[in-house]
């Protein structure tokens, strides 16, 4: 453990839905430059996690630090300001706008605290340069998640939470992105990353948290992970359960 | 004073119930909103105006012609207009305001055909077809006003309470006691895993949106008796006090609808018998209470955006 | 040359030397006070519907709320033309306040709500029991501060100040992030938007944009009633004309009032129905077949509408 408090601790984090405790005591660290991996069953917490650290649901109990303040129940916008950002597992572009205007807007209201940024350089990374002037609704599914992270980074983040990023590409598709994570992260910036494909998670993560039913039940390697009496049961029961 | 209120309240809030019927109905299959609801029970109140001027008919025959009439002219209606609107992105909004233009279709074609003077139905014809109902049944009754619990209401207001019991009845059965029904409600709770199970869904809710046309019709035939005298104009306002109705109940849930009809009823006559010169800003006031502190209604369904 | 002085000289420079110079050619000038008074309107619809996504059914309650703040400071303050006019645009911009909680609304219940918020402004104003602050439902007589021209004068100096917003937003930072949160309100979050704040802001320009244009056409017309000022069919004019000519574009609202208006007038139809059945039909048929207005039709064919 290195002396120096991590960019963002989750601890004993609450959130309920009705009677149902979609987060129920999760606690976590996460330092500048790591990519840990969130993986679990459907419905075990993952995206409702990321919601949380996001600002889109206030927690119901427990607390959330980045940079050493308190951040739970703050406006998305207000953490953005701060330099936490995200994509969405299903994207979320401004259809009606073009690309580049998608790009332009997180870049004008994102405070990025390394000034604008070269918006044809950060389309060009994200293989998306060809379609600048297109409108958003005129993508692909591939090419709306690119956009989504191409968004997320306009901000300049110090903590990027990526929900389902590799869902749906192909092989080839998910080596680049896998090379583009890696590629961020070495530039300082903390990932945490939802996945369900186990491969690509092993490849690209440094440590992994397990969930079950809204709790830890692992934190190691993948490579551990795997062989875990507890985490092998939560999977094979998701999978009885269908 | 106060029995008298609340009695009232609760025989004017099982009217409402049956004017808001309707639109929930159609909202709750097809999640689109029927803002020209409030003009087909301007329609069925003139069909009933002239149908007791031109044939002498009276008001309760009336709300049978009137259930069968509209039920027939939704089914064509519906394939005409929803299916379209149902691809498009965003169906609500969208159905909003197409529904709007319905509406002013509607309130001026009547305007052209019946004329812009208020009409009325004389209260007695009611009376005598209740008369006529009741010698049938073999129960005693005088034409005039009737008496309960010690007080004494005029015989619409009974008749109406009385109509829109049996049209909740009638909905519930239609809902929980037929197949149709069983399909219905498969669609109201996922429209798209009705589809992925081989439910033909555009038949479904064709029939969902004739029987709450129907049901506006019907509450139209007996709104002379209970709104005042009708108007081509009157649509709006039945409009939007049925949304205040279907918004206190619960959005999407038909039978919802009657805890918001009596709710409305009974605030409505406190608010006609001690503050009447205010009685008529309640709807406005009670919608957009009911939505900003309760957008669920009392039983339902999530209407924020953020 | 950068777009917004582009735009400001070639749309908003000869928009406003036209309506200028139009009455020394014309001589019906209650027409052209009223093509202004709808080019404004239209383009108040467009700040609030076509940059967020916000359908206000009400609108009418700010234009209202502008020509009633403007004749309660005439009469009862005695405050010259242009204070009383501050006076209304400050009533309309309260009750814009008075009434953003509703946009915690989505859609059609935002709306609705709207509607009823209109409705609810429109009965305690011409509530008798008011009559000595609003002379209740016998209207407004306000003889002693008439000046026609001075009023188009004014109107015409609100429609260039309006425009000129318009065009600001089209090709302003803030105009695409009302755009980014009408298209997606969580992901504009995540772009650093603050999104209430956003849409609080665009809300009461347009409540501040109608509720000058109402004052100034109280102080035009100088006699009138409620329903005058509160009148559905002002919001329907005004969402018509600016769905018609394309939301989110300068031109588009323009395009709607000049075209429909000219149109309206130039059949010259004396019974409102026939308006009102012609302006239903083209609303529906807008929604079915051009659901994002004439400036989308000529964007298919290539060519870009400011």
């Amino acid at each position: 453990m290195s002396p120096e408090p991590p960019l963002l601790s989750v601890d004993g984090l609450v959130k309920r839905f009705g009677g149902f405790r979609a987060l129920d005591g999760l606690s976590f660290h996460l330092n500048p430059g790591e990519i840990l991996g969130l993986v679990g069953p459907n419905g075990s917490g993952k995206t409702t996690c990321i919601n949380v650290i996001s600002g889109l649901y206030a927690p119901d109990g427990g607390g959330v630090r980045f940079a050493g303040r308190a951040i739970g129940g703050l406006p998305s916008h207000r953490l953005v300001h701060l330099g936490i950002n995200r994509t969405f597992q299903v994207p979320k572009p401004f259809l009606s706008l073009t690309v580049r205007e998608n790009v332009a807007v997180a870049d004008g209201y994102g405070r990025n605290p390394r000034g604008p940024v070269d918006i044809d350089t950060l389309l060009a990374t994200l293989d998306l340069r060809p379609v600048a002037e297109r409108r958003a609704a005129e993508l692909n599914s591939a090419q709306q998640k690119m956009l989504d992270l191409a968004r997320a980074l306009a901000t300049g983040p110090r903590l990027l939470l990526i929900d389902e990023l590799a869902a749906g590409l192909n092989p080839a598709e998910l080596d680049r992105v896998a090379v583009q994570i890696k590629e961020i992260a070495r530039s300082g910036v903390a990932l945490l990353v939802v996945e369900h494909l186990m491969g690509f998670i092993g490849e690209i993560t440094d440590r992994v948290i397990v969930m079950n039913a809204g709790k830890e039940i692992f934190e190691g390697v993948m490579a551990d992970a795997i062989q875990d009496k507890r985490v092998v049961e939560v999977f094979l029961g998701g999978e009885d359960e269908g | 004073m106060l029995t008298y209120t609340l009695l009232a309240g609760l025989l004017f809030g099982l009217y409402f119930s049956l004017v808001g019927l309707g639109l929930n109905l159609i909202f709750g299959v097809m999640r689109i909103v029927n803002l020209a609801h409030g003009d087909f029970v301007m329609l069925g109140a003139f069909l009933a105006f002239w149908l007791f001027n031109l044939f002498a008919l009276n008001p309760i025959p009336s709300l049978v012609v009137a259930a069968a009439l509209f039920l027939l002219a939704g089914l064509p209606l519906y394939y005409l207009v929803v299916p379209r609107l149902l691809r498009a992105r965003d169906p609500e909004m969208l159905s909003f305001i197409l529904f709007f233009g319905f509406s002013q279709v509607i309130e001026a074609l009547a305007a052209i055909a019946f004329g812009t003077s208020e009409r009325s139905i004389p209260g007695g014809a009611l009376a005598r077809a209740v008369a006529a109902g009741a010698a049938f049944l073999g129960v005693a009754y005088t034409p005039g006003p009737i008496a309960l619990f010690g007080q004494s209401f005029p015989i619409a207001w009974a008749a109406s309470g009385i109509t829109g019991t049996l049209a909740v009845l009638l909905v519930w059965a239609y809902l929980y006691r037929t197949r149709i029904g069983a399909l219905t409600r498969a669609v109201m709770v996922s429209r798209e895993e009705a589809i992925s199970t081989g439910i033909d869904v555009h038949r479904v809710s064709a029939i969902a949106f004739g029987v709450g046309l129907a049901l506006a019709a019907v509450a139209g035939v007996l709104a002379p008796f209970m709104l005042g005298s009708i108007t081509p104009a009157m649509g709006v306002d039945v409009t939007i006090t049925s949304f205040a109705v279907i918004v206190i109940g619960s959005l999407g849930n038909p039978l919802g609808t009657v805890l918001g009809g009596l709710v409305y009823g009974v605030s409505y006559m406190f608010m006609q018998s001690y503050y009447s010169s205010w009685a008529n800003l309640l709807p406005y006031l009670l919608l957009i209470a009911v939505l900003l502190l309760r957008p669920a209604g009392l039983l339902g369904r999530q209407v924020r955006r953020a | 040359m950068p777009r917004l002085l582009r735009h400001t000289l070639l749309i908003l420079l000869p928009l406003v030397a036209a309506l200028a110079l139009a009455p020394a050619l014309y001589g019906n000038h209650l027409l052209l006070f009223n093509v202004i008074v709808f080019l404004t309107l239209a383009q108040g619809i467009n700040i609030i519907y076509g940059f967020t996504g916000y359908l206000p059914f009400g609108y009418v309650g700010f234009f209202g709320a502008g020509a009633y703040g403007f004749a309660l400071a005439v009469m009862h303050l005695h405050a010259l033309p242009l204070v009383a006019l501050a006076a209304g645009g400050l009533a309309a911009l309260l009750l814009g306040v008075l009434l953003t909680p509703l946009l915690r609304l989505s859609g059609a219940y935002f709306s609705i709500a709207n509607l009823a918020a209109a409705l609810a402004v429109l009965q305690i104003v011409s509530n008798p029991a008011l009559e000595s602050v609003t002379k209740g439902p016998y209207g407004i007589s306000l003889s002693g501060v008439f000046d026609p021209a001075l009023a188009y004068g004014v109107a015409l100096a609100i429609l260039a100040a309006t425009t000129f917003l318009v065009i600001w937003l089209r090709h302003s930072r803030f105009g695409m992030a009302l755009q980014a949160i009408r298209e997606d309100a969580i992901s504009a979050a995540m772009a650093g938007i603050d999104v209430v704040r956003g849409r609080v802001v665009a809300w009461l320009l347009a409540a501040l944009v109608a509720g000058l244009t109402g004052s100034v056409y109280a102080w035009y017309i100088s006699v009138f009633y409620p329903e005058t000022v509160f009148g559905g069919e002002i919001t329907i004019f005004a969402i018509v004309f600016a769905l018609f000519g394309g939301t989110a574009t300068i031109l588009g609202p323009i395009l709607g009032v000049v075209i429909l208006y000219g149109i309206y007038n130039a059949i010259g139809i004396s019974a409102p129905q026939y308006f009102q059945l012609i302006y239903g039909l083209l609303i529906m048929g807008l929604v079915l077949f051009l659901p994002n207005g004439l400036a989308s039709l000529l964007r298919r064919r290539g060519i870009d509408v400011p």
